[in-house]
């Protein structure tokens, strides 16, 4: 039978998230496309867009600020998908951890696939990480798929006026199917 | 009888070819930069896996309008290789082309917005130049019949300024650096075609193949009925197109029309008159 659920590995299309890190993974991952490690071989494309993209690349710590988008940007990837996280800080947090800004690693918002270790994080990792992340990709169906969405409910003040100073206010974790 | 066999099944295989095109192309691509590249086949893996997706529309609208882009090409790309009228493939063209600026402006994404945006504006660059084309096909060959310009005499002799117009304008058309504005990957992240995802965006990829195949059975046109002379235009015009690819940058899209107008344009008005009042 001809199985469409093969080709899924031969075409990973890349969206690359940078959650708040210091630029040195983002630069590392740019090296995968450039011609010395040409991740275009195996049939990669940097898309920049989530809703035509199969592999979500985060790099760095989860920071109160774009902890709405990175969720975002995930509901609006069409499954099947995988996440990666690349370097320490988006692992864990990293050097970051515990500061007042920081919110901690990506697995806390979104479910993560594979680590891949390091500050930065090596492009021969990154290229070893996305390797394993298209193994689980070829396993995984659209129903396993759930996406966990970040719900908050707008502070209106005494005026009627809605407060915009307090975006992420209460994080409410909602299975939708 | 069996001609038109032959041609239909052309006219239904045209995707497939321009998918080998757009395959062939990313290989020689990631050859000039010293690159291994992809896969020749590597388009159809990309069509298999995005009907593989799961299917999300922003609403019905703008994927119907997505879907008769591609259809509409389809059609425009039959009707070249039926032998058809040359305004008619032409017209059919900028059609397709409009249902995807109107399908860009349906969502309420901004980015969306600006690719449809500088679609209409590198319409407005192409367009005319596609139009005197025709126009002075016409005045040599007395004829807008393609069936009747692929048995005359060479084209490319009579009108080559017409020619280097055409050259100068297919960047536009083809979105290729360094008048890719309408598509520009790095700022708004592929234009118009932004919104579709999974099946939908296939219509809009599958479109992208029959525009190589437009482009290049125009190009061929020029050989007239010496195929062998149209088939090395298609070459030539190829590795043209991707070495300048691959070898400029991106330009203001005010650059690109003061190009089209000041340039492109006056280079095929000037073979208008020559062949009008020659």
């Amino acid at each position: 039978m001809f199985e469409l659920k093969k080709f899924r590995k031969k075409s990973p299309w890349i969206l690359h998230f940078n959650a708040g890190g210091c630029n040195g993974c983002d630069i590392e991952i740019l090296a995968c496309l450039a011609p010395k490690y040409d991740i275009e071989r195996f049939g990669m494309i940097n898309t920049g867009n989530p809703k035509q993209s199969d592999i979500l690349l985060i790099t760095g710590p989860v920071t109160k600020r774009t902890r709405e988008r990175l969720v975002e940007v995930y509901n609006q990837m069409p499954e099947p998908k995988v996440v990666v996280c690349c370097g320490s800080c988006a692992s864990t947090g990293g050097i970051f951890r515990g500061m007042y800004n920081i919110e901690g690693g990506v697995d806390q918002f979104i479910p993560v696939d594979v680590y891949v270790a390091g500050c930065a994080c090596r492009p021969e990792q990154i290229i070893d990480g996305v390797v394993v992340a298209l193994g689980i990709l070829e396993e995984k169906t659209k129903e396993i798929e759930k996406t966990i969405k970040l719900a908050n409910k707008p502070v209106v003040e005494e005026d009627g006026q809605v407060n915009r100073r307090n975006m992420p206010a209460e994080l409410t974790y909602e299975t939708t199917v | 009888m069996q001609s038109i066999i032959i041609l239909s099944v052309l006219a239904l295989l045209a995707p497939l070819v321009g998918g080998l095109v757009y395959g062939i192309e990313r290989k020689v691509k990631a050859r000039m930069q010293n690159r291994i590249g992809p896969n020749i086949l590597q388009p159809f893996y990309d069509f298999f896996k995005l009907a593989d997706k799961r299917l999300v529309m922003v609403h019905s609208t703008h994927a119907f309008l997505g879907v008769m882009h591609f259809i509409s090409i389809w059609v425009a790309v039959a009707v070249l290789i039926f032998g058809g009228d040359l305004i008619l493939v032409i017209f059919l063209h900028l059609l397709s082309t409009a249902l995807l600026i109107m399908g860009g402006f349906s969502t309420r994404s901004i980015f969306s917005h600006l690719g449809a945006n500088r679609t209409a504006i590198s319409i407005l660059a192409y367009e005319p130049v596609l139009i005197i084309m025709a126009v002075s096909i016409y005045a040599v060959n007395g004829s807008f019949q393609i069936s009747s310009i692929i048995n005359s005499d060479p084209l490319l002799y009579k009108m080559p300024l017409t020619f280097i117009a055409l050259l100068l304008i297919l960047p536009i058309k083809l979105k290729k650096s360094p008048f890719d504005v309408a598509e520009a990957h790095q700022e708004i992240a592929g234009g118009a075609e932004i919104e579709y995802s999974g099946i939908f965006f296939e219509a809009i990829y599958t479109a992208k193949w029959l525009d190589y195949i437009f482009v290049y059975a125009l190009v061929f046109l020029f050989g007239g009925s010496n195929y062998l002379l149209g088939a090395g235009l298609v070459v030539g015009t190829f590795i043209y197109i991707n070495a300048l690819d691959n070898s400029t940058a991106r330009v203001d899209y005010r650059q690109m029309l003061k190009f089209s107008y000041f340039v492109a344009l006056p280079v095929a008005f000037i073979n208008l008159l020559i062949t009008l009042f020659n």
